[in-house]
């Protein structure tokens, strides 16, 4: 899978990446991180369960936007680096060991 | 009339901004990427232009993809900082030329760039990250700004010769407004990154070195690269520097670069270059 995020992925994920993107509007962020079960009301429940678990390779393989992830890590306390140490399948500790300057985050 | 004094390349990383809100200018793991960028505040500071073109693109914050235009340029007073989920950052708004705007607008339109047009929309970390490490902010910014805001997120993408074409036209737009404006254009994003996939961490620091010398010398052989190339060579997201492209075009074909900067701390490449 090449993980380019283009129309026929923004069409599957729509639902899901608008979830994410409301995200940035406090008051829904607030209901979320409040009452997670209202705020996910109108997702699926294989999107609900992946956005409980904060299973980010599972949302990008299921064509969330990385852009609209970042909203939900925002909320969440979640760095960047946490969300590639994931898409690679390491820890973020095996992800730093990579890193040139693992402080830099 | 209006005149272009210089560009600048840069990234946007949205770390970039959390560094200065977070005060980590003598941090040793932040210090390289605050030095880098002190040449280009001195020399804004020196030529003060009274108005940066910033080519950037949003993080599917203010445009979402129920409506997501491939070029959009802003044409307000004013810009609200956006909230990117974790409250708008403590940064003034930003002013806009709005008089400029709409010129360029009409003129590029002219020029067969059909541009969507927004005004009253906050703008996120792609354009200001950068911009608070170049201009004060405190306790306000000296000048003012026009946003023009790329699709670099949902392909299609505008391929890299469009890009610098429409560098071109801008010049041509902003050197026919008819007042004495001092204008610098700004091209955000880059260098290698990839934030997704395997891949994920990618970087390729001889592209990117390569890229910085080529965006100098020989823009026009950037423009004929495809975005695959972009993508293979700089990462899936780093083929956003496909916007600096469109500062190039703006600049004179012999334009020349003054000042450059490369960090590389973590997952994105981070650069900054200055041209006059």
């Amino acid at each position: 899978m090449k993980y380019v995020f283009d129309l026929e992925m923004s069409a599957r994920a729509l639902r899901l990446n608008r979830f994410l993107h409301g995200l940035t509007a406090k008051e829904k962020r607030n209901l979320f991180l409040d009452n997670p079960e209202e705020a996910m009301k109108d997702l699926s429940v294989e999107e609900k369960d992946m956005v409980r678990r904060l299973d980010w390779k599972a949302m990008q393989d299921y064509g969330a936007s990385f852009f609209c992830l970042e909203k939900l890590a925002r909320a969440k306390g979640v760095s960047n680096p946490e969300m590639v140490s994931a898409f690679r399948g390491e820890t973020l500790e095996q992800f730093l060991k990579t890193r040139k300057v693992p402080g830099a985050r | 009339m209006a005149r272009i004094i210089g560009g600048i390349g840069t990234s946007h990383v949205p770390t970039i901004g959390i560094a200065f809100d977070k005060g980590k200018h003598d941090d040793p793991d932040w210090k390289p990427l605050f030095k880098g960028y002190e040449p280009v505040a001195k020399w804004l500071a020196e030529r003060k232009p009274d108005v940066l073109f910033f080519c950037f693109n949003d993080h599917a914050t203010t445009f979402f993809f129920d409506h997501y235009p491939t070029f959009a340029l802003g044409v307000s007073e004013e810009y609200r900082i956006a909230d990117e989920g974790l409250g708008p950052r403590p940064i003034p708004s930003l002013k806009g030329h709005a008089p400029l705007s709409r010129h360029i607008a009409r003129s590029l339109v002219n020029d067969e760039f059909d541009l969507t047009i927004f005004q009253d929309l906050p703008l996120d970390h792609g354009l200001h990250s950068p911009l608070s490490m170049m201009w004060p902010s405190k306790p306000d910014w000296p000048a003012k700004v026009v946003p023009l805001v790329v699709n670099v997120i949902q392909h299609p993408l505008p391929k890299p010769g469009r890009c610098y074409k429409l560098g071109i036209a801008l010049r041509k737009a902003i050197e026919s407004y008819p007042e004495d404006l001092k204008v610098a254009i700004v091209g955000t994003g880059g260098l290698s990154h990839q934030m997704i996939g395997e891949r994920a961490g990618f970087n390729n620091e001889r592209w990117d070195l390569e890229f910085l010398d080529l965006i100098e010398r020989d823009p026009e052989r950037l423009a004929r690269m495809s975005l695959e190339d972009f993508m293979r060579l700089g990462g899936n997201e780093g083929a956003e520097v496909i916007m600096w492209l469109i500062m190039r075009g703006a600049l004179a074909p012999g334009a020349r670069k003054i000042h450059q900067s490369y960090y590389l701390p973590m997952t994105t490449a981070m650069a900054v270059a200055l041209f006059e």
